[in-house]
């Protein structure tokens, strides 16, 4: 039994509702254009704290995440994808950042 | 004999002298092996310390930076950054926007917007929104230091020998570096007037106000250095009930004409002033505002008032108490306490080194900080003699009515080349955007001090008005490469604008006429 919970969901109402279920919980949040699971992240998975909830959300398909009034754009404020963030904090990775295991590591282990 | 840690070749463990029956000469025989965990160890984790161990690490050194924030008084603390991102510029500048786009709003309505009621701050919103910009700066560094491959170890650090550095955690687990070099980069924190009762106990400083959760409502704030105007400038602004309590001189240190001007302004806008006046104590009521008790000193006889809040902004004191400097040998000026550097940021121990706020006579800013770190960085890897040069930093006063500068004050000029080998050209401008606001520009004005004679070398650059900080670094620049004013004066002005007045200065102080710039 993982000590983290993992929650796929497809786009933004779907994260948004499953999110508002878990308040107050430490949350991740994992947002991709790939089906394929990030490898990097995953094997980084052990050192989610206790209790956590790692969302592994897909932004839709390309037409939708290239319009730049997109809700992840706008309102999650997304850049790029993918992006890793701690919901509720400044914390989050970008793009490239994604892909660096002490990167992610330190995410999940940081205060 | 001395009692440093060291390894002990007898028994090979790593503890301290006494146990050890044969003296050993401690110095001269350090390790010419080169064994040393780190390069470079950085105590600090501030603007000079951080821009130092990226450099350093970019260059290939292998650094471990230290970064400890021991609690104000109040208990406030924060992430890496140091003082600037944490408890100075940055959210000092954010409020200071807020602030003034709370007069904005005023004269908005002037320029035909329709505000439907009464215009009102509020502290937490602001307050939460300082704070997370702040906290995505301490991230933004946690994640370089990372990236660029540079230790980050959040402790206490302190100098065993000049090449050991202990480092404490919160729970006081201890930690040992060994360093080929050493830089301590340890900034200051405000001082409290700890002589006045109550101080201590009911009062805040700098460290505190940008982290509190609620307003500070009625404040009082002791001191005329920046710090203090700045603050009390955007409490005013964003319609607390704000005092400024003065022992002498505003802005000690700056050209005094502007610094007067600076508190005309906010004397002006609403900031109560209280001039020549000591306080005596502190005291907390049964209803929990704080009453204050000073002496007037024109009168000599004392006063007293009741404020939600007081904030300390009487001076900061360098952060070397805990660094063991004396034991290692580390020289401190002894009035200011802070570490005696050479021009390349050496100290008196050969391998350590000294920079930023800590360092005796250097400027507290973050730029200069940051730009001796990265050199300090180049030059201890090899890469480069530059040294940091000190000279001609412009700076910026973010009061409500902000203050730019560059160079001398006028009464710097005086005492360095004599009252008659200066000439002082200077305006009193209107920025036209208060035209329509019909707000009021009294203390809009620009004072250029050059050499008297041939192109009239510029010795000194001030400028009061909106956005000075974006209009006096162009000129810095100018000043920088030796302008004169026959440059500022070849210079075509960008029009309608403050800073072309600036290459408009043509009325002296000497000649006595009015210097007030007329029509366009």
């Amino acid at each position: 039994m993982s000590h983290y919970e993992e929650v796929k969901v497809h786009g933004y109402d779907e994260f948004c509702k499953a999110v508002s279920e878990r308040k107050g919980n430490d949350i991740f949040a994992y947002f991709s254009d790939c089906v394929k699971a990030e490898p990097v992240v995953r094997g980084v998975m052990s050192h989610l704290p206790e209790g956590s909830v790692f969302f592994y959300c897909q932004v839709g398909e390309r037409p939708y995440w290239k319009d730049p009034n997109n809700e992840f754009k706008k309102t999650l404020k997304l850049s790029g994808v993918p992006t890793l963030i701690r919901y509720g904090t400044p914390q989050k990775l970008v793009e490239e950042e994604c892909f660096k295991a002490d990167l992610v590591r330190m995410m999940f282990t940081e205060d | 004999m001395s009692n440093l840690g060291h390894t002990c070749w007898l028994c090979l463990l790593w503890s301290h002298y006494q146990h050890c029956p044969i003296e050993i000469e401690w110095h001269g025989i350090w390790f010419v092996t080169g064994t040393f965990d780190y390069d470079l160890v950085v105590i600090g984790g501030g603007s000079g310390g951080l821009a130092c161990s990226k450099e350093a690490a970019q260059l290939g050194q292998k650094v471990a930076v230290l970064d400890y924030v021991e609690p104000s008084v109040k208990g406030t603390k924060w992430g890496i950054g140091g003082t600037c991102v944490n408890v100075g510029c940055i959210p000092k500048k954010l409020m200071h926007q807020a602030a003034l786009l709370g007069t904005a709003l005023k004269d908005a309505q002037k320029y035909g917007w329709q505000i439907p009621g009464p215009i009102s701050h509020d502290w937490s919103t602001m307050a939460e929104a300082v704070q997370n910009h702040v906290r995505s700066l301490n991230w933004g560094h946690r994640v370089q230091l990372q990236d660029k491959e540079v230790k980050y170890l959040n402790v206490k650090g302190s100098l065993l020998d000049e090449h050991t550095v202990k480092g404490l955690t919160r729970t006081g687990k201890e930690t040992m570096l060994t360093a080929k070099n050493i830089v301590i980069a340890t900034g200051g924190r405000p001082k409290y007037p700890t002589h006045i009762p109550g101080a201590v106990e009911h009062g805040i400083t700098s460290d505190d106000i940008f982290w509190l959760k609620e307003s500070p409502g009625k404040t009082l704030v002791v001191g005329a250095s920046y710090v203090a105007l700045e603050c009390a400038g955007f409490l005013t602004g964003i319609g607390l009930e704000t005092t400024v309590m003065v022992r002498s001189i505003p802005l000690r240190g700056f050209d005094q004409q502007m610094a007067g001007l600076v508190t005309d302004y906010m004397e002006a806008y609403g900031t109560k002033f209280s001039w020549r006046s000591v306080p005596k104590s502190v005291d907390k009521l049964s209803s929990g505002v704080l009453q204050v008790t000073w002496t007037d000193e024109q009168t000599g006889k004392d006063q007293r008032d009741t404020f939600d809040s007081v904030l300390w902004a009487v001076g900061r004191a360098p952060e070397t108490k805990t660094l063991g400097l004396e034991k290692v040998g580390v020289k401190l000026n002894k009035e200011s306490g802070k570490i005696l550097v050479a021009a390349d940021e050496s100290t008196s121990v050969p391998n350590i080194y000294a920079f930023g706020d800590i360092g005796e006579g250097r400027p507290e800013l973050t730029p200069t900080a940051i730009k001796a770190g990265k050199l300090l960085a180049r030059r201890l890897a090899g890469r480069t003699n530059e040294l940091m040069n000190y000279d001609n930093v412009a700076t910026t006063v973010f009061t409500p009515l902000e203050y730019g500068c560059v160079g001398l004050s006028e009464e710097e000029a005086e005492s360095r080349h004599g009252k008659d080998s200066i000439e002082v050209y200077h305006a009193f401008y209107k920025p036209l955007e208060f035209t329509v606001a019909e707000r009021d520009a009294s203390q809009c004005y620009i004072k250029v001090v050059c050499k008297r004679g041939g192109d009239q070398r510029i010795l000194g650059l001030h400028f009061t008005g909106p956005n000075a900080g974006e209009v006096t670094q162009g000129f810095a620049m100018g000043f920088q490469c030796g302008a004169t004013l026959t440059h500022l004066k070849e210079t075509v002005g960008i029009h309608p604008t403050c800073a072309e007045e600036l290459t408009k200065v043509n009325v002296s102080k000497r000649s006595g006429l009015d210097a007030t710039v007329t029509g366009c």
